[in-house]
């Protein structure tokens, strides 16, 4: 029996190899689609699980005070975690991370060979103790518990040494510290937070012989033993902080966050350094994307078939006649419908395999292959199997099964009238969430547009930032800087702490003495010329004086418009007056500089200083305003003037503007994949409305014959069944447009910076898919229209 | 004379083999004739009048059609000429399900591109003279079968055409609406409206003025 109903299935396929093929075609897009997301996302929930210790790790959080609204930093200060570990019993272990440089590149020498390192981290030697990474080499437990340790990831060892036996041996950090290996640890798998390629040891630094309660630059781990209350665990660290830190130097306060939590609940988080960072948003908005598209796949079969088996309804009358149960009918229907998604599915899964290459580009991740073979993705692969055969299937297989086999010979006008409703209403439901789709790309890209396109208030294009560390501890920024202003190509250059869309220092600004939470203050280390290379607007006063003393104890500062505005001032009268900022007691207002965007436009611009303090932070950047020109001489002229004064330094090197886009990687993102996806979710469901075209056409071959007999023309026919159709694409539009809206508006307010979504989405989109629809439609119809009547009229 | 058919000849290709369906037939119609065109099934009836209607082409032969050459013409032409001069009667109505008897009557004048105000007269013309006012709301599937025959024709009177083409237009019906039927398409005939019909039974035949014999796609002269 069972035999003879997939015997059946197959020759029906077979038998109509067009409906056959749009049906698995349609099918196996949106299954491979569906799998691509699911992919992705079970590589995002799969962050951090690989560690054996997981649900006793937290990572400390840093909550700032501030009149303009809290952040959360997710940095802590180096005299923290000791502290912590000596006065809480729960807390067995904590580890501090340190990015090199604050998250800049560092320069490794091995043996001969230079190498730019941009995944140095310096950590204590718990941090091995609480994330269990396997060492192929040394002692992870004891690998960084001597200063001037380090420990490689293999394939670092590799690049740097040829080999992973290379315990004992030396690398030279930055032309000065010289660091033993002491061990060699199995690569971090993708999906961990955990991103070092190197991990120095904190002993190394002075941060750890001197640790300070106000530099919080420390990504903090801490393992606590099993059974913890973590909120006690919270008060306790309060406690510790209220012992060692009076009131109100208290800028801050602590939380914790649970290693799950971390991967993807740390949006809108400050100063995390991981580069692996990803967002429950995101998640969330593709996994709804991925039931999306298979529902409109799934509708897609579902309209095919009942479109089909119209035509079937005498083969299922005679077997009802000749003794079929309903449920042998309704098996039969299932059988062929989980015949036909097994085929789709595993071309969906080839299909995928195919487009994983593109899919990683695009969201920058790692899934290999043999993901999507493991036996858990082949175990909800049957479950997506099973679920669209009975979803996909419900509709042909309930309602054809149903009817008494009179009615199908002959159906009786309501049922056909419901029937044709219900089909209706599919396509209906299919074109508005293709609409939902496009309308959320068109709009994230209009916000991406505008972002890129706004005047930020300063001008990131044709500015160079060069890495100057390697100067510094040579002393020879003087001389780089003088060499660069030389160079003819260059309109001005800047030594800097940072740029915008890199953190710079965060500082407290008071109005006066009795303001006890003051505002958080971003300041930045910098020169005269700043102004000049970021085309700053000067509002009021002059720039940072050209020359400054190291003896000199006056510090100038140049604030922003909002920093002024805090302070109760306008930038006239600011000048000259005495700053309370933590610069200092002899920090002066210089100048004041219009707003511009130093962080990415989701957050509102917050207050932001230069200043010319020459103790505590160094000038790491090397800013060049450089003139028009041929990008690759700019470049290799830049780079034979940084080498003649630091010869043997390597010249690492960014463009503003490509960092100040890099802010917005994840919503690129996001828009990017959106795209593809629903043009293949419009092209999914332009092969339903294909089928129920091509369906309804033959349904009403009758009626176009007539009609032709009553002289009708091409066009006309053509008219009269595109009609109907764009009718139903209206409707989707009707009820798609709110929701896109609701959805959208949703989205945009991530951003502080936001366009009002406007009426061209909607247009852009309504237009899109009327053509598309009546595309699709009017070669049916046109076929239809073109067929001799007589044939039509002939039958019965 | 309002048509001529010369030497046609039509035939369909199957298995590299010729089946003739007309074979040199010749045919000429004056303006107020009804013709019956009777043969068993298959002799080519129904082919005959679709060549006549234009709904069909041929291969060989001439087809003059007021003194118009329509072998020679395009589809555009064709379909215009019979839009104005031609209506067909069908064996199975044909009558548009999803639209009411006052529509259905109305489409070939929405074709035509009647002004509105004309059609309403037109169509109310047709119902008045067929009794069927009371039911111009109605749709087909609520009529009996020869009140459809009833909209069917009034629907191809509709235009005011010079011939009307019926294809076995009885064949569905009962003996007492057959007479009714016929006996409308004596009066029209007698109104000034040529007839040509395809028909198995001899009295309806018998309505005819002239008779036509076919078999076999071939005037069979001995029963003429």
């Amino acid at each position: 029996m069972f035999k003879n109903h997939i015997k059946i299935a197959w020759r029906n396929l077979r038998s109509d190899p067009k409906f056959s093929v749009l049906n698995i075609l349609g099918l196996s897009v949106g299954l491979a689609i569906t799998l691509l997301l699911f992919l992705f996302i079970s590589h995002e929930r799969s962050f951090d699980t690989m560690y054996a210790q997981k649900e006793n790790i937290q990572r400390v959080l840093l909550f700032t005070d501030g009149d303009q609204g809290e952040e959360t930093w997710t940095n802590a200060p180096a005299a923290l975690a000791p502290a912590i570990v000596a006065d809480i019993p729960e807390v067995k272990k904590a580890s501090r991370m340190y990015r090199h440089n604050f998250g800049g590149n560092a320069f490794v020498k091995a043996g001969d060979e230079q190498f730019i390192e941009k995944d140095l981290y310096w950590a204590d030697a718990e941090l091995f103790q609480i994330f269990n990474v396997p060492f192929l080499r040394g002692n992870g437990q004891k690998a960084l518990d001597k200063p001037n340790a380090v420990a490689l990831s293999q394939s670092r060892a590799l690049q740097y040494f040829g080999t992973i036996d290379i315990i004992g041996k030396t690398l030279n950090i930055d032309n000065g510290l010289e660091l033993e290996v002491t061990g060699v640890y199995e690569d971090l798998p993708s999906n961990s937070t955990l991103d070092a390629a190197m991990v120095g040891s904190f002993k190394t630094l002075n941060f750890y012989k001197n640790p300070s309660w106000s530099n919080s630059s420390f990504e903090t781990y801490i393992y606590t033993v099993d059974n913890t209350n973590i909120d006690e665990v919270v008060s306790k660290i309060q406690t510790t902080l209220n012992k060692n830190v009076v009131k109100e130097d208290q800028w801050y306060s602590f939380g914790l966050q649970p290693l799950e939590e971390v991967h993807l609940y740390s949006g809108g988080y400050l100063d995390s350094y991981s580069k692996r960072d990803g967002d429950i948003n995101e998640v969330r908005n593709l996994t709804l994307l991925a039931f999306l598209i298979l529902i409109i796949a799934c509708i897609n079969y579902m309209n095919l078939t009942t479109a089909r088996s119209q035509k079937r309804t005498k083969d299922v009358g005679i077997s009802k006649t000749l003794g079929a149960s309903t449920q042998s009918l309704i098996l039969r229907f299932y059988t062929e419908t989980f015949l036909i998604t097994g085929i789709a599915i595993a071309l969906g899964i080839v299909l995928t395999i195919v487009a994983l290459p593109f899919f990683n580009d695009i969201t920058s991740r790692t899934i290999v292959v043999a993901e999507v073979l493991s036996p858990t993705f082949l175990f909800l692969l049957l479950g997506v199997w099973i679920i669209t055969t009975l979803v996909a299937g419900s509709y042909p297989a309930l309602h054809l099964s149903k009817f008494s086999p009179k009615e199908i010979m002959n159906p009786s006008p309501a049922r056909k009238g419901a029937a044709k409703l219900v089909r209706k209403g599919l396509v209906v439901v299919q074109f508005a969430a293709s609409v939902i789709l496009i309308v959320s790309v068109a709009v994230m890209y209009k916000q991406m547009t505008f972002m890129q396109t706004k005047d930020l208030g300063f001008n990131p294009n044709q500015v160079l930032a060069i890495n100057a560390t390697v100067a510094l501890e040579n002393k020879s920024e003087d001389a780089l800087l003088n060499k660069f202003k030389n160079n003819p190509i260059v309109q001005s250059v800047s030594l800097a702490q940072g740029y915008p869309g890199l953190g710079v220092s965060g500082r407290t600004l008071r109005k006066n003495d009795q303001d006890e939470s003051g505002t958080n203050l971003q300041t930045n280390h910098s020169d005269a010329a700043i102004v000049d290379v970021l085309n700053l607007k000067l509002l009021a006063g002059q720039p940072l004086p050209r020359v400054k003393q190291r003896s000199d104890t006056i510090v100038e500062v140049l604030l922003n418009k909002k920093a002024v505005a805090y302070l109760g001032l306008s930038p006239e009268e600011a000048i000259g007056k005495k700053i309370n900022a933590q610069l200092g007691s002899n920090a002066y207002i210089r100048g004041v500089v219009d707003d511009f965007n130093f962080t990415s436009l989701r957050a509102p611009i917050g207050a932001y200083a230069f200043h010319n303090r020459p103790i505590g932070e160094y000038k790491n950047y090397l800013l060049v305003r450089f003139r028009e020109s041929d990008l690759s001489t700019t470049l290799s002229t830049f780079e034979a003037d940084f080498k003649e004064i630091i010869p043997g330094g390597a010249f690492d090197y960014s463009f503003l503007d490509k960092n100040t886009e890099k802010l917005y990687e994840a919503e690129q993102r996001t828009a990017q994949i959106g795209l593809i996806f629903s043009i293949l979710a419009i092209f999914v469901a332009c092969l339903g409305l294909f089928g129920l075209a091509a369906f309804t056409a033959e349904q009403r071959d009758k009626e176009i014959g007539i009609r032709k007999v009553l002289g009708a023309s091409v066009f006309g026919i053509t008219k009269l069944l595109s009609t109907d159709f764009i009718k139903l694409v209206g409707i989707a539009l009707i009820i798609a447009f709110p929701l896109a809206y609701y959805v959208m508006n949703n989205w945009l307010q991530e951003f502080a910076y936001r366009i009002s979504i406007g009426w061209e989405p909607f247009i852009f989109t309504g237009l899109c898919a009327l053509f598309v629809a009546l595309l699709t439609v009017s070669l049916q119809s046109i076929k239809a229209a073109l067929r001799n009547p007589i044939g039509a009229l002939r039958k019965e | 004379m309002l048509l001529q058919l010369k030497n046609i000849y039509k035939w369909v290709t199957q298995g590299g083999r010729r089946i003739f369906l007309l074979n040199d037939l010749n045919l000429e119609v004056q303006e107020g004739e009804f013709i019956s065109i009777m043969g068993p099934s298959g002799s080519g009836k129904s082919t005959l009048l679709n060549v006549i209607g234009m709904l069909d082409g041929f291969q060989e032969g001439e087809y003059d059609f007021l003194d118009e050459p329509v072998h020679a013409m395009k589809e555009k032409s064709r379909s215009k000429l019979y839009k104005e001069y031609i209506g067909f009667v069908f064996q199975q109505y044909h009558l548009i399900d999803e639209l009411t008897v006052y529509e259905n009557i109305e489409t070939p004048l929405l074709y035509k591109n009647v002004k509105s105000s004309e059609r309403k007269a037109l169509v109310a013309d047709m119902l008045d003279r067929f009794n069927i006012v009371g039911k111009k709301d109605l749709f087909p599937s609520q009529l009996s079968g020869g009140q459809q025959q009833l909209v069917g024709i009034a629907r191809a009177l509709v235009a005011k055409p010079k011939l009307i083409l019926a294809d076995e237009p009885t064949g569905n019906l009962n003996s007492q609406q057959s007479t009714e039927i016929m006996e409308l398409f004596r009066d029209l005939n007698k109104e000034g409206v040529t007839i040509i019909q395809a028909t198995h039974s001899e009295s309806n035949a018998s309505y005819g003025t002239r008779t036509i014999h076919l078999l076999d796609g071939m005037r069979d002269r001995s029963k003429e």
